[in-house]
This record gives structure tokens, sequence and C-alpha cells, in this order.
């Protein structure tokens, strides 16, 4: 590819749920499959997917996103929700976080009540100890401690009442979308090993030599293999920055247990328990629950952890599925490559990093990666260059924030049961940014303008739930505010239609379970 | 709640059906749903418009008396006022119902049932079910043509509504009545024809739509929203 030469092909390689999410993604924008007409062309996208490697699901909860990812890329909620063992995921449920002991706190996906003009966090704050700030200002709060669904049957394909990611099988989820890909947008799949990759004059990436389909060349190269990282780290040397200095946990111990009963409640949020030396996560699929256990290996051993887990199976679950429960060991390094975009080759998903899932960041990463390379497409090699750089920046500051994000959950807790607990406050261990801004929140409840961007992943909203979930205390105003005088007044109107609201959910949402079962029989309509 | 039994003439030999028109019978229904077969004459008086079974989300065509829940504005002290009472109406208290018969094409038979908690449900007024011969009477045999009208008339609408969304001819709407007292009502959760999209179909799909029986069943949908003014001038009449 000359440098004013279009930009014509793109070769992904990996074929899990980020390559295929990515190959989607693209394809979805841009037709794929390399045909002319009046003049124009399409961009052709070829996935290369090794039929020796078994993928890993990197993670099983989606955010809100997913829905309008799927959408636009042509794919049936109905499909998705009976081909990938889905269920609907409203949020995130924490225990023992802040003390250790029975508490639990939301994160809901909805943001509070009324958020765009008022915020309603110094004014709840007055009626702390009678009600939670979720409760107080989110409805969604309720359905989640309930396993109620966020919809209804009749609500169309990707509508709500109360805003939803999904929990899936990955495998499925992967799988569904390779038939999509494939069979309706255009996306060529090639099956091979890549054996070595041949570079141009320049240093970029010409083509991959390939064990059964000879070379594969493109235009643009997009790392989808995993945390081998076969172009940007393998071939590239691109150097990958650990982040275990604020976030320790570096192993999983994952396992899949049945219900006790076909009917048992599927949960509509991610639990996330807090344990000596890192938390569990149960995640409830229509069929089974994926729960397992994320530490830290400098803390605790993996025998300990395994223990953990099981006493977790055996008090939620039942102490037969502890008994044969079989537990897959996952060690990972937390972290992120030092930059995604090198020369005309990109990473999506765990080739450009990973962090333990406590905010379930890695698929839309993985969306939000792909859907800029979608919009940003370089035209051209020329340009390629400051695409690349204002990619890397963004994403850069993406981890930044997702990892000041995941450790505010660690820095507000009580806990001071291990050392593990104990080294999380350490100031040595806490992102300059996250302190300033825990400080600054000591006086001034989290706010719009306290996020640098338009498009950030984690709105103020977000951190107001954890903070004041976690019993954070932001001190009162002690100068007369006319912003603060406005809220006062519609307060407790606004506090009362959010119970209002509340009630009307309640009686009329469905369990998780029930409206997964009435769409696998009925489906849901488009409209 | 109802009570539905199989009927039979043993037990149901004195029942009498009251087939009077009145809030009392649970006529008060804000709409109904109808079949493609009746859609002529269901036309002539009300609007047709589609919605959901709240309970599994499947869409059927319904016709609408009223303009909220419970209210039906055809009902008068002498009854229900119009040319045409829809046959999901005229079936009250009796219900089609499914026996296991492998002899049957689907595996089950269809039976004729009966509510017994409705309050249509007589002993000393109304129509008798059976003669003195234990035979049934017309007012009976019509019912239960009523119910085999229906039976028929849930297939089609089966095909009529997948057609519909197929071709993606239904689509959501609210409408927005401000009544002669300067009340706002809004009537949403119904969905009516697409007309747009149905003007932009293909002559083969025209031709698909008349073998099949649609076509026609769509222009009376269409046709029925001229019902929709008379409606409301109903509501208006009640505020003097």
């Amino acid at each position: 590819m000359t440098s004013s030469e279009n930009l014509k092909s793109i070769v992904i390689v990996g074929g899990g749920t980020a390559g295929w999410l990515t190959a989607g993604i693209i394809a979805a924008e841009h037709s794929a499959n390399g045909s002319e007409s009046d003049g124009l062309i399409d961009i052709k996208v070829t996935l290369v997917e090794s039929p020796d490697i078994s993928t890993i699901g990197v993670g099983e909860g989606t955010w809100p996103s997913m829905r309008s990812t799927l959408q636009k890329m042509g794919i049936s909620e109905t499909d998705l929700i009976r081909d990938c063992d889905a269920s609907f995921k409203q949020g995130t449920l924490f225990k023992s976080w802040k003390t250790g002991g029975n508490d639990a706190y939301t994160h809901p996906f909805t943001p509070p009540h009324s958020y765009a003009s008022t915020n309603l966090a110094p004014q709840w704050q007055r009626f702390s100890n009678e009600v939670s700030f979720a409760e107080a200002v989110s409805s969604q709060n309720a359905l989640m401690f309930k396993d109620l669904a966020p919809k209804q049957i009749s609500t169309p394909e990707y509508a709500f009442h109360t805003n939803y990611g999904y929990h899936l099988d990955a495998g499925k989820f992967a799988e569904l979308l390779r038939k999509h890909c494939v069979g309706k947008l255009g996306v060529t799949h090639l099956k091979a090993n890549v054996v070595s990759i041949n570079s141009s004059a320049d240093g970029d990436i010409e083509s991959l030599k390939t064990d059964s389909h000879g070379d594969v060349s493109g235009d643009l190269f997009v790392d989808c293999s995993g945390s081998r990282a076969l172009l940007l780290g393998e071939h590239f040397g691109v150097p990958f920055c650990s982040k275990g200095q604020f976030l320790f946990n570096d192993t999983a111990l994952a396992s899949q247990i049945p219900y006790v009963n076909a009917d048992d409640p599927i949960a509509s949020s991610t639990l996330s328990t807090a344990q000596t030396a890192g938390w569990i996560w149960d995640i409830g699929l229509p069929t089974r629950r994926g729960i397992g256990h994320v530490y830290s290996s400098g803390h605790t051993t993996e025998d300990r952890a395994a223990q953990e887990l099981l006493a977790y199976i055996t008090a939620t679950v039942s102490p037969e599925a502890a008994a044969s429960a079989s537990i897959r060991k996952v060690p990972f390094s937390p972290g992120h490559r030092a930059k995604f975009w090198h020369k005309n080759c990109v990473a999506v998903g765990m080739s450009a990093g990973f962090i333990e899932p406590l905010e379930a960041s890695a698929l839309v990463l993985v969306e939000l990666s792909a859907a800029m390379i979608a919009e940003q497409l370089p035209a051209n090699r020329q340009i390629m260059d400051v695409v690349a750089k204002r990619f890397n920046d963004k994403f850069l500051y993406r981890w930044d924030r997702i990892i000041d994000f995941l450790k505010l959950h660690y820095i507000l807790s009580q806990r001071q049961d291990s050392d593990y607990w104990k080294d999380n406050i350490s100031s040595s261990s806490v992102p300059d940014n996250l302190s300033e801004l825990v400080k600054l929140w000591r006086w001034q409840a989290p706010w719009h303008r306290d996020t640098g961007h338009i498009d950030e992943m984690f709105p103020s909203a977000s951190y107001q739930y954890v903070l004041y979930g976690m019993g954070f205390v932001t001190q009162d105003s002690t100068t007369v505010r006319r912003s603060d005088r406005e809220a006062h007044s519609v307060a407790e109107g606004l506090f009362r239609e959010n119970a209002e609201r509340t009630k009307k959910l309640l009686a009329s949402m469905p369990t998780n379970r029930e409206l997964i079962e009435k769409i696998t029989n009925y489906g849901l309509q488009k409209i | 709640m109802s009570n539905y039994v199989l009927l039979g003439t043993n037990a149901h030999k004195d029942l009498k059906v009251i087939t009077a028109r009145s809030k009392n019978y649970g006529d008060n229904v804000m709409h109904a749903m109808t079949f493609p077969m009746e859609f002529r004459d269901v036309q002539s008086s009300y609007p047709i418009f589609f919605c959901k079974d709240p309970e599994s989300g499947q869409f059927y065509p319904t016709a609408l008396f009223g303009l909220e829940q419970d209210q039906n504005l055809f009902l008068t002290e002498d009854g229900w006022d119009a040319a045409y009472i829809p046959m999901m109406i005229r079936r009250h208290p009796f219900l089609i119902g499914y026996q296991a018969d492998s002899e049957h094409e689907d595996g089950k038979r269809p039976v004729v049932s009966i509510d017994m908690d409705n309050p249509r449900i007589s002993e000393s007024e109304g129509e008798p079910l059976f003669t003195e011969s234990d035979e049934p009477t017309d007012y009976l045999k019509a019912s239960i043509s009523v119910l085999e009208s229906i039976h028929r008339g849930h297939e089609h609408n089966k095909g009529f509504i997948e057609t519909l969304l197929e071709l993606q001819l239904l689509e959501a709407f609210t409408l927005e009545v401000t009544l002669n007292d300067g009340s706002n009502n809004q009537l949403s959760g119904f969905y009516t024809i697409a007309e747009q999209n149905l003007h932009q179909l293909d002559g083969d799909t025209f031709d698909m739509l008349n073998k099949k029986g649609y076509l026609q069943a769509i222009f009376m949908a269409v046709a029925s929203h001229s019902r929709l003014r008379p409606l409301i001038e109903k509501k208006n009449a009640l505020l003097k």
C-alpha cells in the first residue's frame, strides 16, 4: 500500500468474541465483500482464525452499549437470547465490599432519576440513614435485588423499561457473530495458522504467511489474537505496561455451576462478592451460573482462593455443586500495551490489554475500539498515523479511567481483614488522578464536569453509585448556592416520582427467567 | 375470574344465557380481538388497530370501542348501539377449548366450554341452551358457529400478522385526542398499517397479498380509521 493508495482491505487475526465483534462492527459500517459498484469500492474484511487455538471467553457480561452494537449489525435480539444462552443484566450487585459483612449495594445501568438536570446526591445525603442512594434515585435498584427483568415480552427488541446489557455464553456468542458476519455481512473467514509476517520496506505488515491459505495481504491488520498479541506484541514488540501496582488481582479460578432446580431465579445483575484477597463473580445464564474467584496471587494461595470459591458455591448453590465443581485456573497480567495502533496494525481485545472484570470492561472496550476503527477508518496510508495517534491517545485515556474507576471500589472499603485490603488503600497503590478526585468529592458531589470527555466510559453517575453505595460522605456545602436551592425545591418530588415508578415496575416486570422463557417460546417483536 | 367447564347436555340442561349488553355483563371493554373475516362488518362501526397480547407479545387486530381502559362508548342504557358486534364479544360466556385427540390433525380437537362464573349465566332469564328434547337450541347453534369462526379466525390471524410483520406493514402510533372540555387524552400501545410502506410494495407482493386474502383486510383496516372521529364525538357527547 503506497501512501496515497486507498485503504481497501482489512485483515483481522483471531476468531474469538473480540475478532468477530470487530469484524461485525466494521462490516456493518463498510460493506465488507470487496465488490465495486458506482465507482465506489467496498472494503474487504477478512478474518483469519487458527483452527488449532481454542478461544477463551473474555467476560460473559456486557454493557448496555452491546444493544446498539448488535442492532447496527442487524442481529435479532431474539436470536441472541435463544442462541447464546443469554440473560438480561441491569448492573452489578456488590456484596461484602464495604465491611466484609452482609453489606450490599448496586451500580445500576440507569443513571439517577433526572440526572441530566438535577444532582440528587447532596439532597439524598440528608436521608442517608433511611434509604440507600441507589434506592432513592433509581428504580432499577429494586428490580436488581428481586431478579426481575428490565422489560416485558411486549417490549420491542432492544427497547427497555430500565437500561440493560447481557450475560451470555462467550463461546456461543462468537459463533452467532461468525454466522452473521459470514452469512449476512460479507466477511471472509479463513481457517489458517499464521506462520510468519511479511513486512514491507517501511516496516508495515504487508501480508501474513499462513499454513493453508498462502499469503493473506491487507492494508490494515487488526490483532485480535488474545493476550499473546501476535502482531502488536510478538511482531512489533510494543511493550506491555503492567498495572499490577494499582490493581493486584492477577489470577482467576473459573467454574460453571448448574442450577439446583431448572426454575431457580436467574439474577439480573452480576453479583460481585468481596473475599479476603479478591472477589467472586456470579453470572446467571439461563442454563447455568458462571462463578469464579479473581484474586491477587501475591496475597493468597491458590488453595485458599479455591476454598473461598467452594465455600461460596456451597452457600449460594449447594454443597453437592461445590463437591462436583470443576475449576479452571486462568492467570493474567493486569495491564495494557504502551500503545494499541502501531504502523498499519491495531490491537483489539486481550491483545490490547486485560484487567479484572470488576466492571465488565472487556467487551465494551472491544466495541469502542472497533467502532472508532470503523468510524475513523483512514482513507489511505498517509493519514493512518494521524488516526493511530488519536486512537492511542483516546484508549490510553480510557485505560487510565478504567483503572481509576475499578480502584475506587477498593479504596472506599472499610475492610481491614487482610493485607490485601490494607495494601489496597496504601497511597502508593492509588493513581494520582483518583486520589485527587476523591479528595474533591469529600467537599462536592460528583457531577457532569468531573469527567473529561463526552464519550466517557464511566460518567459521574457511575462514580456516585459506587461512592455513596460504599458509604462515602460528601460534606454539605457551607455556603448558599443557587443550584442547591433549586435542587432542594424539586428533590422531594423527584424522590417521590422515583418511588412511584419503582412500585409500578415491581408490579409489572416479569422475572428474568420468565421473560427469557417467553422469548424462547414467542420471540420479541421488532416493533 | 373465569371458571370454564366442558359444555354438556346433562350438566347444563337448564342453563340460560343472558344476551343483553351491559356493563354488568362485562361489556365495558375498551377493545376486542377481531379477524379479517369480519373486518367488513367491523370497519363500518369501529376503528381497527393492532395490539400486543401482554402474555406473549404477539400481535392481533383489535376493534376499538373506547379511549381508555374499561370504557366502551357504544354501551348505552339500551344496550350496544352499533350495527355489528364483534365475534369475540358475542362468544361470551363460551370459549373454544382443546382436547387431546390423536385422530385430529394437530393432535387436539376443538371443544366448547362455558364459563360458569360469567354473570350472563342464569337459570331464570335469557336464552336456553337445550330444548326439551336435549337438542341444542338455535341460540346455542349460533354461538357454536361463532366459536368455529373464531377458531378459524385465530389461524387466519397468525398468517396475516406474520405477513404484515415480514413486510414491515405495522407501525406504532400514539393518538393525541383533545376533547371538547380541553382535556388531553393519549391512546398508546396500538399499532396501525404503515401506509407509506404499503404504497411502496411491488406488484408481485400485492398479488401475493390478494391471493392470501390479506389485501382487502389491509385496506379495510386503513379505511376503518374514519371511525375514530365518531368515537371521539361519542366521548365528547358524554362530557355535556
